[in-house]
């Protein structure tokens, strides 16, 4: 199974972890705040992502799988 | 091993531990931690600590549950508001203390706190922080040309960190031109908040009369009340500048003391990402974030909390917890050093630690640069420094600085 992405939009405080360790699947709006760019990314993102998730300061990534 | 410390070192089995707090240590110094709070964090992943106000609370020294208690809402910012009380420097209008009370986000918690923290988010994305990389470098060089004048020593953290930090301070805030000369000696130098206000509100001011694309700007465009605008301006103006100059001088003073780190990190300049990681983990201005303070009893992982009872996270201790990081007592610039709280965790985690990070990266990488055989001739920051006040944060002091004419 995939590594399937939730961002929580309101819970997040634009600290720009997840763009800064995965900018591949995440960014911010003009806002700061996260948009997921990749809501199943493969493999070879996997590492990040689980590294994104757990830098956010806000818990503001899910993953699940 | 004990999760908890006894209160008492001696153990007495009976007694309420609320009554025996110990004392924050002050034998540490930035680049070596206080080998007090080692031994406490060996025994315990928090221990009893006597606050001001002489109640007792606990002091968080281990990684895993620091990251804990600063995402757990059940603890509130609110109860322990800035100034405190007697502050000798917080006589202030009743305007500014209405502005202090709703303006501040550190001090307010939920939706307040959520509606602080938008309005200045947007200037300190990634993005935004990559788009003044080309202005932040000016600065840096021009600084650099300003020290290169020098015969002799240079002090790195009057001469280099701290105008480089306040400079780029005013730009990200959007100071307007005709006031930032008077940043400095407000802001940097000895002031009182009265003063600091009246500047916050001159700039928000001006700014309404000319707005550009900064935070200032973006205050007065925002649907805040006057009073939360302000209080949100002071707090921008005042906050970061001061950790920015610190982790400059305390980067170079950490290189310097391992010449060898020094010689590859200027070999290999797109390093440096990794490598400020690691100055933050080792070089962060905080002993102890600002406390929390418990709105009801609580268990967090093994640790019993009171409702109002504070609770303090040690930041020099959780980033050098050899649960989170090998060999923790080594500077190490090739690590991977994230999972830090040098830039805090949870809602307050600072929102100007992309712009920090590019700040700090620019602004050692070209003394390197410009001086590859830079010298260590003395930092006072070797020698334990009292704490700054009310919180306990290392002083950065002089860092002496030398190069071959």
């Amino acid at each position: 199974m995939s590594l399937s992405i939730l961002v929580n939009t309101s819970a997040c405080v634009g600290a720009g972890q997840c763009a800064l360790v995965a900018g591949e699947v995440f960014e911010q709006d003009d806002d700061g705040i996260v948009v997921l760019l990749e809501e199943s990314p493969g493999g070879s993102q996997e590492s990040s992502v689980r590294r994104a998730a757990s830098l956010c300061p806000a818990r503001a990534i899910e993953l699940r799988g | 091993m004990k999760d908890i410390a006894p209160s008492d070192p001696r153990g007495a089995a009976n007694e309420c531990p609320a009554l025996h707090g110990r004392a924050l240590p002050t034998d540490g110094t930035q680049l070596r931690l206080s080998p007090t709070l080692a031994a406490w964090r060996d025994e315990a992943a928090a221990t009893p600590l006597q606050y001001a106000d002489g109640h007792v609370g606990w002091i968080v020294t281990r990684n895993e549950l620091a990251k804990e208690i600063l995402l757990d809402p059940r603890f509130t910012r609110e109860t322990t508001r800035l100034p405190m009380p007697g502050d000798p420097h917080a006589d202030i209008d009743a305007d500014a203390q209405e502005s202090i009370r709703v303006g501040g986000p550190l001090d307010n918690d939920g939706d307040v706190h959520a509606r602080l923290r938008r309005a200045i988010a947007p200037r300190f994305s990634l993005k935004a922080a990559r788009s003044y990389r080309a202005k932040i470098a000016e600065i840096v060089q021009a600084q650099i040309g300003s020290i290169a004048k020098h015969v002799g020593p240079v002090d790195l953290t009057s001469a280099y960190a701290a105008p480089i930090s306040a400079q780029v301070h005013c730009l990200v805030m959007g100071v307007p031109d005709r006031l930032s000369a008077a940043y400095s000696p407000i802001f940097v130098g000895e002031s009182t908040l009265q003063r600091k206000f009246d500047f916050a509100r001159e700039a928000l001011a001006l700014k309404q009369q000319e707005p550009g694309d900064d935070v200032l700007s973006d205050l007065v465009r925002s649907d805040l009340s006057p009073h939360e605008q302000e209080g949100l301006a002071l707090v921008v103006l005042s906050a970061g500048r001061d950790s920015v100059a610190h982790l400059i001088s305390t980067s170079v003073v950490a290189l310097l003391l391992h010449r060898e780190q020094w010689d590859w990190l200027g070999a290999n300049p797109d390093r440096m990402p990794a490598a400020v990681e690691e100055f933050v983990r080792v070089g962060s201005l905080f002993v102890t974030l600002f406390s929390r303070t418990a709105k009801e009893d609580l268990t967090i992982g093994s640790l019993e909390v009171q409702t109002g009872q504070s609770v303090s996270v040690a930041v020099a201790a959780a980033n050098r917890d050899e649960r989170q990081f090998d060999n923790p007592e080594q500077f190490d610039v090739t690590r991977d050093a994230f999972g830090h709280l040098g830039f805090g965790h949870g809602i307050h985690a600072c929102v100007g630690q992309q712009v920090a990070r590019t700040v700090i990266a620019e602004a050692v990488w070209a003394l390197m640069e410009r001086w590859p055989g830079l010298r260590l001739v003395d930092a006072e920051q070797l020698r334990p420094l009292p704490f700054a006040h009310p919180v306990a944060t290392h002083a950065t002091g002089q860092v002496l600085v030398e190069w071959e004419q």
